[in-house]
């Protein structure tokens, strides 16, 4: 679309103000975290002064194993609950079978259960697996809970892969297993990076399962140890900005790096053209 | 090589009843052509045959071995019937280049690395596509997918060829010189060959056999110049041949002991070798079917013609189509350029009365 000069001079100061607000707190979280304690209390927020790294090593120690066991646990709930809701979806919408549509209905249900409802149910099963408090624990509950989106995002994917390619694959010989393995999976980079961007970044954000599932430090998500560094008395604010900004790094890397793919149209040229 | 036998096949979506009671007897070795309207039927039987669907009713036979048959519970999976089949939209894996394409039937069944390598090969060569076994699907033409497609089914060695439409996403010219070698190759590795197409031409110039499937149920199976001569009924009369066979509605009299067809815009006296067997079907309605290249234009009155007036005329290369009127019915007839017609003109057409076609009106059943 194009837009003639003057219209188009008014849309880019608009679009500047908004990127301006959208920033400010962004930016004024990343001046506080380089300020030593004092500077925090005497210079104006957004003002960059005195900079020092200390915050950043501070927030780390706290930080450091909490961090590392959400990536843990975000990392394998993510490829777990990709890896079976792409199986589901191929199921669901290249096997027909009877009932697939009654079972695919639950599955959707299940995307709209809010978290809350399901919490006193969750912690008795997963205490009584011996799961309460640890990794394996919080894998298995954001796997399951990642399943139906997964599902959904998967059987959308491959429904409009052409069913001629599934009938051309069976006849070539090659059993529903092969079939997923040479022809579905190679093709489903676009979902499951949509997938995987989607599943990282909910469960890495997630705080209520963190907090009612893992209470001491073995599994301490870092969504909870973030809360945490608030203090009860006192507010460090330049340590708890240098914990949000580590707590952030890894979902920023991970847009940085598989947001360029997020649009990919992988499937072009499959059929006729 | 193997030969494909189909009774009584049924096949529901539902309420709709895509294939009814079909019974097909292919031989081994046969070009057989499933030939209908879009919606017929024809795709059904096939995936039927592949094993891609599974018919309600009904048995079929491959090399004589029964491989589908629900009152038997008999259902031999698509990946054990040794039949390759090619696809309208060619289904390449667009993942693979194309040696993975033609390799992959030969990696799933487990054959050894240097014997891929010498059959994919081979089939590159046969096809003429040796110089592009290392692109994309999509970085091919429509010409060369449906090699592609075509490699990937012969490398096999299978023991049937299925074929969906195979030619019809390509053009117009590239279609036709696909047809021709489509042909020679099957003369050439001999295989069985089930071909659905719903174009009558191809049918025609590629099949050794064609059975004319409508709404599901099969109207005639036939080698292509029995259909061309000797239509069961005014559908596979008018559906093959182009342009279409003209059909006229008439009431059969009898007239000074002759027996006439009262068109109402002329009487059309029966040749005397139709008699015997228009006896019977005396005084009841019927539809007089005569081919485009089976009348002579006239330019004054003929016993027996049919009086019409010049429409419009096409000069198609070698020949002249008229196209002409009479009363509310229209007509084409093949003539040759040379033939002195003008647009306007009132024209006598003479039939040969040899190669007319009476069917009945109500049923559509040929009655000669």
């Amino acid at each position: 679309m194009k837009f003639p000069r003057p219209r188009r001079i008014l849309l880019y100061v608009l679009l500047i103000l908004f990127a301006f607000a959208y920033l400010l707190p962004f930016w004024t979280c990343i001046t506080t975290s380089f300020k030593t304690e004092k500077a925090v209390i005497e210079t104006v927020p957004v003002q960059p002064a005195s900079p020092t790294l200390e915050p950043w090593m501070e927030a780390l120690d706290i930080m450091g194993r909490p961090l590392l066991n959400s990536l843990t646990f975000t990392l394998f709930a993510t490829i777990f609950s990709c890896f079976i809701g792409s199986i589901n979806g191929y199921v669901l919408s290249k096997i027909r079978f009877k009932g697939s549509d009654i079972i695919f209905l639950f599955f959707s249900i299940g995307i709209f259960i809010p978290y809350q409802t399901v919490l006193i149910p969750l912690v008795l099963t997963i205490s009584r697996l011996g799961l309460y408090n640890s990794i394996e624990g919080l894998i298995l509950t954001h796997t399951a809970y990642g399943i139906p989106i997964c599902t959904l995002l998967f059987r959308n994917f491959y429904k409009d892969v052409p069913d001629s390619l599934i009938m051309a694959a069976k006849t070539d010989g090659a059993g529903t297993l092969t079939i997923y393995r040479r022809i579905l999976l190679p093709l489903s980079s676009a979902p499951f990076v949509v997938a995987g961007v989607f599943q990282f970044t909910s469960i890495w954000n997630d705080f209520l399962f963190g907090l009612v599932l893992a209470r001491g430090s073995e599994a301490l998500p870092a969504s909870v140890a973030l809360a945490n560094l608030r203090g009860t008395t006192t507010a460090f604010w330049n340590v708890q900005m240098a914990g949000a900004l580590w707590y952030a790094l890894p979902v920023i890397i991970v847009y940085l790096i598989l947001g360029k793919y997020l649009m990919s149209g992988y499937m072009a040229g499959a059929v006729k053209g | 090589m193997v030969n494909v036998v189909i009774k009584n096949l049924t096949k529901k979506f539902g309420e709709v009843i895509a294939v009814k009671n079909l019974d097909l007897d292919i031989k081994e070795k046969e070009f057989f052509i499933l030939l209908g309207p879009s919606g017929c039927g024809k795709s059904t039987a096939l995936l039927c045959v592949a094993g891609l669907l599974k018919p309600d009713e009904g048995e079929i036979w491959l090399d004589n071995k029964l491989v589908t048959s629900p009152e038997h519970d008999v259902y031999v999976p698509p990946q054990e019937r040794e039949v390759a089949m090619v696809f309208q939209d060619y289904a390449l894996y667009p993942h693979m280049t194309v040696f993975q394409n033609i390799a992959f039937p030969l990696e799933v069944r487990k054959k050894s690395e240097s014997e891929i390598q010498k059959r994919v090969k081979a089939t590159a060569e046969l096809l003429g596509i040796s110089q592009l076994l290392d692109r994309k699907p999509k970085q091919l033409s429509g010409g060369q997918r449906q090699r592609v497609a075509l490699g990937r089914a012969i490398v096999r060695e299978p023991k049937i060829f299925l074929m969906d439409e195979p030619l019809a996403n390509l053009d117009a010219k590239l279609r036709v010189r696909m047809r021709v070698e489509l042909k020679k190759l099957h003369q050439k590795l001999g295989t069985t060959t089930v071909y659905v197409t719903h174009d009558q031409i191809e049918a025609m110039s590629i099949g050794d056999m064609v059975a004319v499937l409508k709404d599901g149920v099969l109207q005639q199976v036939g080698t292509p110049k029995e259909l061309y001569d000797s239509p069961s009924n005014t559908f596979v009369g008018g559906f093959i041949g182009s342009p279409a066979m003209n059909m006229l509605e008439g009431n059969l009299v009898k007239k000074n002991e002759t027996l006439m067809i009262d068109l109402g815009v002329s009487m059309f006296e029966l040749p005397t070798w139709t008699e015997e067997k228009m006896k019977e079907a005396k005084g009841s309605k019927v539809v007089l079917g005569f081919r485009p290249e089976h009348i002579a234009l006239a330019k004054k009155y003929k016993k027996n013609a049919i009086q019409a007036k010049v429409d419009m005329l096409e000069l198609i290369g070698r020949e002249l189509q008229v196209h002409l009127t009479a009363g509310d019915c229209s007509f084409v007839v093949i003539s040759t350029p040379s033939e002195d017609i003008k647009v306007g003109e009132n024209v006598w057409m003479v039939l040969d009365e040899e190669k007319i076609h009476i069917f009945d009106a109500e049923t559509g059943e040929t009655l000669i």
